[in-house]
């Protein structure tokens, strides 16, 4: 019965969410800005992984990002494959990247391990600007239209209008991974490694595998968003890989909250919805993005929603100040 | 190739990498912080110098301090802000508020300077040496001077001094230095002073060597990183013989490999010593 | 007079759990009061809880006052300048500094007619320190932490010191020097919470004793009193047993 209910609201809300673009007017910039939320959104998805089950910071999602986008690029102009084929690809990448940079930082925690990563950013940015097998720092251009022939029907998107479907079927594919991943045992596993290691080693969970495993779910997904990313800019230089990117994965995890489900989405949407139609030209835009991610890790450690739930708790408190059960240290949660 | 010229591009490259990494060097010896922004501190240093000179009109000798000037105040205001987050240790949520920091450094400086690149001209930086086949400048000279000074500087104060062996306190153990009657607060935030200060100072002197952009500053994190990993976290000693080393070894390698990849090139040197000795990791404390 | 150190309505939480509960304690001038109870009553996180400090994340509620005045609004360095010195359990000396500057940071002129004590002062009351100067704090043995954390405490001019488990590992013999030599100071004019799990060699020592137990005090009276106290010796015993 509850099942069935919840199945009906979030069967409502999917279809919602297909027809917000034309909601807002339908206007091209509309859908523009509407699929860069979807791919940005199915970035940061990767890295919440990471910071909010894993507890770990890593900086060098972009790095995914970039492969995800560089091998659709590559494959796309210098072989001429289609969607799917740069799709497998991006996601293969990505996990073999991964798997070696998960291998390096195995044994690393914290800072050092959120320096490794953001090494592996920076490292990956001087061989993009540079390597001539990834276009130096022209970049690949020319990446064809995003064009799926299945044999018996074919989609092909001309507009950003027309890669709006696109994106939002990756948004509820990625969705319902994260989902379904923090409802699995390895997500299970990595939010034991990251609030009580002790218990994790005692229940038998190998911290370092569960790492490794959490990585290598993270990667694809933050690689299929460059892979649509590539088809959606139609060329690729090594700007997948500054730090606007990270800073904006970063913040769209933390603003809302972390460990919500629909946390990075609406970070993205309120990061962009500025940048497209408040902006105040790059460099405010990008002192505006830094100052939010400042203020909300200095002060609110639980996001807007953190904030939220504590102003309401507050308001309740007062008018039931009689009692004094005042949950302490309930503020801090994750 | 001419060794000798290397050997020299080193021993200055070296210094270089010292004297930006030393700040960092304190702040994670003694708060146990790690600041990103640190890489857009240097070049806001560089850059306040230039303007000093470029639009003020002050001698570069002004310029330098008032541009130390600008970075104690940036690391003050970094402190105020992450004061709460230093007080829990919470190391994370300071490390993403530290890149936020030098976002918006970067902003703040493209607003103000534009984004063009300017040549950062000193008394010293105009003026060659040449010495057979060797060349180097007298901003060279500077740059290794100025590093030697503030390491002897810093490790004396820091071994002989009171405020040294309180930041010493600090360093090993924050709670039971409050027990000695000691405000860590006011430690930490001398510390962020140092690390502004420090900073500023090594944009202002190593700036001149190259053009100046306000989109620099990720390749100076990242070697301050590999120096601060090799040299043992926390080492004072241990930094400056880390940067010269890794100076040398950058020079050679853009010598005779390939100058585009020397960042690459140097984080592979870290990865290799942290997969050799990742005990080297564990934190050091007292800043020796 | 008012007491040197005076406590009252002393409560602390971790998260949610309220672990001391301390309705009033009074330490006067060159007093010793003994502070036992098994292991988890709260001994520890009473001593901490009077300078505001913790090593994880307690919430101190109450009124603490020094000398009358009121200082339960003050941070723990603060309350240190004035008089109120910790000598923690476990950790209580800096292990990469030597036995010369652990001792070098000290209040010389802290006025009040507070007692000062000077680096040959400690040295003079533990010689050992002073054959021992040049070693670094992490060289030093169970005995010499002790009292070079109790010599870095007096270098701070201390009205009141507070005294966590200062015969932890340490044999018999050292136990009552250390302890004697707080017995000392007391006649001189220092006051001394001490917190003992060695109730036999406290009860040599101290004026008063209060019992804790689940963070409560359970009972307190003069040390000759206590001493046949069936509830003091179960607690005794309970201290032998581990």
């Amino acid at each position: 019965m509850n099942h069935a209910v919840n199945a009906l609201v979030i069967l409502a809300l999917v279809v919602v969410g297909y027809f917000l673009p034309m909601a807002f007017g339908g206007g091209g910039a509309v859908y523009s800005a509407f699929v860069l939320i979807a791919i940005f959104a199915v970035m940061s998805y990767g890295l919440d992984l990471i910071v909010s089950d894993l507890g770990e910071v890593s900086l060098g999602h972009p790095v995914f990002f970039a492969a995800g986008a560089y091998a659709t690029g590559i494959i796309s102009v210098r072989l001429g494959l289609g969607p799917l084929p740069t799709l497998a690809a991006s996601i293969g990448v990505a996990m073999l990247l991964a798997g070696v940079v998960g291998l390096i930082t195995l044994k690393l925690r914290e800072f050092v391990f959120s320096l490794v990563t953001y090494a592996v950013t920076v490292v990956g940015l001087t061989l993009a600007e540079n390597w001539s097998f990834l276009g130096g720092s022209d970049g690949l251009t020319g990446i064809p239209l995003f064009q799926l022939d299945l044999g018996f029907a074919g989609y092909k998107a001309v507009t950003d209008k027309d890669l709006w479907p696109v994106a939002y079927v990756l948004l509820l594919a990625v969705l319902w991974l994260v989902s379904a991943f923090r409802r699995s045992t390895l997500g299970k596993a990595a939010m034991t490694v990251h609030l009580n290691p002790r218990l994790a080693t005692m229940s038998g969970i190998d911290p370092q595998r569960t790492r490794l495993m959490v990585f290598l779910v993270s990667a694809p997904i933050t690689a299929s968003a460059g892979w649509l990313y590539a088809y959606q800019r139609a060329y690729i230089s090594a700007d997948v890989l500054s730090p606007y990117f990270l800073i904006l994965m970063l913040t769209a995890v933390v603003i809302v909250g972390r460990g919500l489900l629909l946390a990075p989405l609406i970070g993205v949407a309120l990061i962009l919805v500025q940048e497209k139609f408040l902006s105040f030209g790059g460099y405010v835009d990008r002192i505006i993005l830094g100052t939010a991610l400042i203020l909300t890790l200095a002060f609110l450690p639980g996001g807007i929603a953190g904030a939220f739930k504590a102003g309401f708790r507050y308001l309740r408190g007062k008018a039931a100040s009689k009692s004094d059960t005042i949950e302490g240290g309930a503020t801090e949660w994750r | 190739m001419n060794v000798g010229q290397q050997i020299i591009n080193g021993l200055v490259l070296g210094h270089s990498f010292a004297l930006v990494a030393i700040g960092w060097t304190v702040l994670l010896g003694v708060a146990r912080l790690v600041n990103f922004a640190h890489g857009q501190m240097y070049m806001l240093g560089a850059f306040v110098t230039w303007a000093a000179i470029a639009e003020f009109g002050l001698p570069y000798m002004l310029a330098v301090p008032f541009s130390m000037v600008v970075g104690i105040m940036v690391g003050f205001l970094m402190q105020q802000v992450l004061l709460r987050l230093t007080l829990k240790q919470d190391l994370v949520s300071i490390m993403i508020v530290t890149l936020g920091f030098g976002h918006v450094l970067h902003g703040v400086a493209a607003l103000v300077f534009g984004s063009t690149g300017q040549i950062l001209d000193t008394p010293f930086s105009t003026k060659n040496v040449y010495y057979g086949d060797l060349w180097f400048t007298w901003q060279d000279v500077a740059i290794v001077m100025v590093a030697v000074i503030v390491f002897i500087a810093l490790k004396t104060v820091l071994e002989k001094s009171r405020l040294g062996r309180i930041a010493r306190m600090v360093a090993e153990d924050p709670k039971l230095a409050l027990l000695g009657g000691i405000d860590v607060r006011k430690v930490y935030f001398g510390v962020f002073a140092f690390e502004g200060a420090a900073v500023a100072l090594a944009g202002a002197v190593i700036g001149p060597r190259t053009p100046i952009l306000t989109s620099m500053g990720f390749d100076e994190v990242i070697m301050t990183f590999v120096v601060v990993v090799l040299g043992g976290i926390g080492s004072v000693w241990g930094s400056y013989l880390a940067g010269i080393s890794l100076g040398l070894f950058t020079a050679f390698f853009g010598a005779l490999v390939s100058p585009a990849y020397t960042t690459p090139a140097a984080f592979l040197v870290l990865i290799a010593v942290l997969v050799l000795r990742p005990g080297g990791l564990a934190a050091k404390p007292g800043g020796h | 007079m008012s007491p040197v150190l005076e406590l009252a309505d002393l409560s602390v939480r971790y998260g949610g759990n309220r672990v001391l509960d301390i309705g009033a304690l009074s330490l006067g001038q060159g007093e010793v009061v003994g502070v036992v109870g098994a292991n988890g009553a709260g001994k520890s996180t009473l001593v901490n809880a009077a300078l505001g400090w913790s090593r994880g994340a307690a919430k101190v509620s109450g009124r603490i006052a020094l000398c009358g005045r009121d200082i339960s609004r003050m941070p723990v360095q603060k309350r240190v300048g004035e008089g109120l010195c910790l000598i923690p359990e476990g950790k209580l000396i800096f292990g990469t500094m030597t036995v010369e500057e652990n001792l070098a940071e000290g209040e010389d002129e802290p006025g009040d007619g507070r007692r000062t004590y000077g680096v040959d002062d400690v040295y003079a009351l533990f010689p050992r320190l002073k054959e021992r100067r040049g070693h670094l704090g992490s060289q030093l043995s169970g005995g010499e932490r002790q009292m070079l954390g109790i010599g870095r405490a007096l270098r701070l001019a201390p009205l009141a010191l507070l005294l966590d488990e200062p015969s932890i590992g340490l044999a018999p013999k050292l136990v009552v020097t250390v302890l004697e030599t707080v017995r000392e100071l007391c006649a001189d004019g220092l006051s001394v919470l001490l917190v003992e799990q060695n109730v036999k060699a406290a009860i040599a020592v101290v004026d008063r004793m209060i019992l804790l137990e689940r963070g409560r005090i359970v009972l307190e009276g003069p040390a000759a009193e206590m001493k046949d106290n069936p509830r003091i010796a179960e607690a005794y015993l309970g201290a032998q047993k581990r």
